[in-house]
């Protein structure tokens, strides 16, 4: 097979139709970058629900000294510690807890805000000013009321924080993203096959002269329908590459160096969810103009 | 070479068939005139041989193969061992004489030497040797139609078929194009040439095979254009 005869006809066939080739490299881009961003999001909510969903649901802080909780008269006693306990331990729902001690959660905070914050003659935060807890795992994460109710007002007892409170409106939202990404991608991406099977038909009538030939003269369908895969092939390669560079930007200025920065409690998305964005992206591409290159041109230069 | 078996063809839609009950066999190297009114499926037996439609019943044979029963991958098989040539030429405007001629070598996989030893030839062979590098439109319609029968045997097929190859043409160029199917039917090229040309059927006196309304009305050695002759 000639590879110069199928590079003069790519050129030809991309400049020939510059402007249809621009549409579909655009709207290609523009789908393919939101299919991404749904995945990346899909994929956010993945790690944030396994972090949240799976490690720990309701945390039981206890009463300190100075507790902002007007209910707390001291520091919790060991009888009213015991009876949170056994509440706990009883409950059905529960599947697991563990107590958390004034000195392990100063060791966390200090993990997160860095060691330099509580050192020195004037610390922001003592020991002493941190709450002991109860962390409790639940059997199903969905069923926390129960045992909320169960544990909200006994003694000793200064506040019930289920993670689902703060954390699920941010689950919510990211769920509402993907789908808006995933919903519009899937507009563009119709208009993405419209526009490739425009393109193959202008192409096709462009070149009908010269395929009737072809066919005449018996050259086989694949070789004729070969400059149509090339042309379907380099928009799509142009499109992946477009969306890629977007989604890594979108990683790099939205994600990592900007709200990974305010909210560090999230686990967030990095390069290797980015990658796994691409993958999904680089299938897709040339799958959205090959597959309907492919049923076209066998319609268009059927033997 | 080419045989057809009680082939009818009938086109979708109303109408009586465009072919209807034919049974005609072509021997290796035989020259036959295909002649009959217009519409009288002359076309269609043509397109038929070439794998361009298929028979509604009936059989097609090509070089001792069915050719309905042909996978669809191996018809490109097929068309490079027919020539063809239509009335109309077909010859790509932008392309110069030799490129029209080199791209029926070129699509269907032939090296590059073999295409600069191959064109010249056949270029000298149809009497265009020093016309190379005109453009379609910068020849007579003789000439241009030359170039057409060039492409259509620069592969050397087994078989020549021509739709009406002087349709367009003047008597002198249409002797010469003539001329030309016969040093090519001297090759040994079976040579099938559809025409209502009754000049050219009358002075070439090669078999002839009428059809009528899709039905073979005559089928005669040596015949002339009309019945009579
Ligand atoms: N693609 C088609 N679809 C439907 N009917 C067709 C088609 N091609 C040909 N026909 C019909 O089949 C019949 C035979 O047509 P064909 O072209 O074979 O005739 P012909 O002998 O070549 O005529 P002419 O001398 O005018 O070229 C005609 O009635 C024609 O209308
Ligand atoms: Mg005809």
């Amino acid at each position: 097979m000639q590879l110069r005869y199928i590079f003069t006809e790519l050129r030809q066939g991309l400049r020939r139709n510059v402007s249809m080739h621009i549409a579909v490299v655009l709207t290609l881009f523009v789908s393919l970058t939101l299919v991404g961003l749904g995945t990346l999001l899909a994929q956010q909510a993945d790690r944030a629900t396994e972090q949240w969903g799976n490690q720990l649901q309701i945390t039981v802080y206890l009463c300190r000294d100075g507790d902002e909780n007007p209910a707390c008269q001291s520091e919790v006693t060991d009888p009213q510690l015991d009876q949170v306990v056994t509440t706990v331990a009883d409950n059905p729902e529960v599947s697991g807890y563990q107590l958390e001690s004034k000195a392990e959660a100063f060791e966390k905070v200090k993990e997160l805000y860095g060691e330099e914050t509580f050192s020195g003659p004037n610390p922001l935060l003592t020991e002493e000013d941190m709450a002991q807890s109860v962390r409790i795992t639940l059997q199903d994460p969905n069923e926390f009321a129960g045992v909320t109710s169960a544990v909200t007002g006994l003694d000793g007892v200064s506040q019930v924080q289920d993670l689902r409170d703060s954390v699920g409106p941010i689950l919510d939202s990211i769920d509402v993203l993907t789908i808006a990404a995933w919903g519009t991608a899937a507009l563009l991406v119709a208009a993405a096959l419209l526009l490739v099977a425009n393109t193959i038909r202008l192409a096709a009538f462009a070149r009908r002269k010269e395929i009737g030939i072809m066919r005449l003269v018996g050259a086989s369908t694949l070789y004729i329908a070969l400059p149509f895969l090339m042309e379907a092939l380099v928009t799509a390669v142009i499109g992946v590459g477009l969306a890629a560079g977007a989604l890594a930007s979108f990683l790099k200025f939205g994600i990592t160096d900007g709200v990974a920065q305010d909210l560090t409690f999230i686990p967030w998305v990095g390069w290797s969810e980015w990658g796994v964005a691409v993958v999904v992206v680089a299938v897709l591409g040339p799958a959205l103009t090959l597959l309907p290159t492919l049923l076209l041109t066998r319609k268009y230069i059927k033997v | 070479m080419i045989r057809f078996e009680k082939v009818t063809k009938t086109y979708p839609g109303p109408g009586a068939p465009a072919l209807d009950g034919v049974t005609v066999d072509i021997e290796k190297g035989e020259f036959v005139f295909l002649v009959g009114a217009s519409g009288s499926g002359k076309s269609t037996a043509l397109r038929l041989v070439l794998r361009e439609t298929r028979p509604t019943s009936g059989r097609v044979y090509v070089a001792g193969k069915e050719i309905n029963r042909l996978a669809g991958w191996k018809v490109p098989r097929l068309r490079r061992q027919i020539g063809t040539v239509f009335q109309d030429f077909r010859l790509l405007q932008n392309k110069n004489v030799s490129e029209n001629v080199a791209f029926a070598l070129q699509v269907i996989g032939k090296s590059r030497s073999e295409i600069r030893q191959v064109v010249p030839e056949t270029l000298e062979l149809v009497g265009l040797s020093g016309k190379g590098d005109r453009l379609p439109d910068e020849l007579s319609g003789g000439e241009q139609q030359r170039v057409a029968i060039a492409r259509a045997f620069v592969n050397r097929p087994m078989i020549l078929i021509a739709d009406e190859p002087t349709g367009n043409l003047d008597p002198t160029s249409s002797v010469e194009v003539m001329k030309l199917l016969e040093r090519i039917n001297q090759t040994g090229t079976t040579v099938v040439m559809a025409t209502h040309d009754s000049g050219v059927v009358d002075h070439m006196r090669k078999r002839v095979v009428e059809l009528g309304g899709g039905r073979l009305l005559r089928d005669q050695v040596e015949g002339g254009y009309g019945a009579a002759g």
